[in-house]
């Protein structure tokens, strides 16, 4: 199989199930070996990442681009879909801004992303290794999404209805949020289903929040706390998407869960009303634990909550893990930090009770 | 021939519903609507195909789940965004914009 373009290999798999299973004797065949493919495909990325997790990529990991110290390249999707991506090169490290305002805010809030993990974390890049940060712009048609593919952040443009048209890339926090979901990738790996894909969604908003704050130079108690400020389409009315302070008040179809009492058990079915078994709507559980910990201890979030979090997500983490082995984990790292009595240690133990969790 | 878009996910989770109905189209956008479904053969595509992506599949991606009925032929498809098939892709795109469409946004959790 072809190895040159790993991320234009992504084949519509029920069009070949589809001529697998009813094509004639050739077309079945080649789809067979198509399908056959894919599935190698897929398990060759699936163990790059775990490489690249294990082992860091002081090599060159198959499929994946390899950089030093978090070079950025922005790409022009031309408003084709998955298999256009990355698309046309438009600006690299260190290239002057060009004409297109996406491409330059894409640029600058990869670059703020990994200033933040370097600076405060001593991160280099997604991967801890330096990997490139690799971002598409003008995906598909007046797309509502931003999202990370598994390999590279994405952005469409927004139709105005959901997303102000061009407001994907103008929150930093939002930016941030994407990149944070290949840091978590690289690290706990968390399955992206029901309570592990919450504390994904999770990490995702305490870190592309702590990105604002730490570029804006606020304190806990100046911070904003919301996710997606300004951004909001016609078709919603609110100042955000969600709000880690006060979970389900950002916009009027906000209804995020603020704790346990709140939790909705949804499945993990494939239904797109479900959400994965309801990652966004449950994510507001450890949003507002981690809001509540990092108010009570007070000063820049990023310093003390920020590396409890951070730490537990890149070291004491697994696919599995749940609400309350997240709980445990912040706990356990806020002791091994701070001490077992400490300020710190009592706060966040104070805000997972607070969330029902604990 | 009604064409109901359920998607869902998304950075935002919000799940968005788009109905086309050729009784309530324009006679040339009723027609349109007939082909952009025949080119998709839509009736024969396998109904419910989990993500492709695995632990690598990414995050905040849509889902989609597009139900057709046809005289009374009723069949839903549910894709991964970046599993769809390109016409399927297409028609969601002209049903998303095309004229006399209704939409309704929800939270997530709600019955589709």
């Amino acid at each position: 199989m072809t190895t040159s373009c790993p991320l234009c290999c992504i084949a519509p798999p029920d069009l070949l199930i589809a001529i697998a299973e009813r094509g004639d004797a050739a077309d079945r065949e080649a789809a067979q070996r198509t399908l056959a493919a894919s599935a190698v495909l897929r398990a060759q990325r699936e163990e790059a990442t775990r490489r690249r997790r294990e082992a860091g990529a002081d090599t060159e990991v198959q499929g994946v681009a390899t950089q030093v110290g978090g070079r950025r390249t922005v790409y022009d999707a031309g408003h084709g879909t998955e298999a256009a991506l990355p698309g046309r090169k438009v600006r690299g490290e260190g290239d002057e801004p060009v004409a297109d305002t996406a491409v330059n805010e894409a640029y600058d809030g990869a670059g703020l992303t990994y200033s933040f993990y370097k600076d405060v974390y001593e991160r280099d890049s997604i991967d801890g290794k330096g990997m490139e940060l690799i971002s598409s712009v003008h995906y598909g048609t007046d797309f509502d999404n931003a999202f990370w593919n598994g390999s590279q952040m994405v952005y469409g443009d927004g139709s105005g209805r959901i997303f102000v048209k061009g407001g994907l890339t103008k929150d930093i926090d939002v930016v941030a949020h994407e990149l944070t979901h290949g840091v978590t990738q690289m690290t706990a790996a968390l399955d992206y289903s029901k309570q592990p894909g919450a504390l994904n969604e999770s990490f995702s908003d305490v870190f592309g929040s702590l990105v604002k704050q730490h570029h804006l130079g606020q304190t806990a108690d100046q911070a904003d706390w919301l996710i997606g400020a300004g951004i909001l389409g016609s078709a919603l009315t609110g100042q955000a998407l969600r709000s880690m302070k006060a979970p389900g008040t950002a916009n009027d179809l906000d209804h995020q869960a603020s704790s346990m009492s709140g939790y909705a058990d949804l499945p993990d079915d494939n239904d797109p009303a479900h959400d994965n078994g309801g990652v966004h709507i449950n994510s507001g559980i450890p949003n507002r634990a981690f809001y509540l910990a990092a108010t009570a201890i007070g000063g820049h979030a990023w310093e003390a909550a920020g590396r409890i979090w951070y730490v537990t997500l890149t070291g004491h983490l697994e696919p599995t893990s749940d609400f309350s082995a997240a709980a445990d984990a912040t706990l356990a790292t806020a002791g091994e930090l701070f001490g077992a009595a400490s300020h710190e240690r009592q706060a966040v133990n104070a805000a997972w009770k607070e969330v029902g969790v604990l | 021939m009604k064409v109901s878009v359920v998607r869902g996910g998304g950075l935002a989770g919000i799940v968005e519903t788009t109905t086309a109905d050729s009784e309530t189209l324009a006679p040339d956008d009723a027609a349109r609507l007939r082909n952009k479904v025949d080119e998709t053969g839509f009736f024969d595509l396998p109904g419910d195909v989990p993500p492709a992506g695995g632990g690598s599949g990414g995050a905040d991606r849509f889902h989609y789940a597009v139900t057709i009925e046809d005289d009374d032929r009723t069949h839903t498809v549910r894709r991964a965004e970046p599993d769809l098939p390109e016409a399927l892709g297409a028609l969601i795109d002209w049903v998303s914009s095309v004229p006399g469409r209704r939409t309704g946004l929800t939270p997530p959790g709600g019955s589709p």
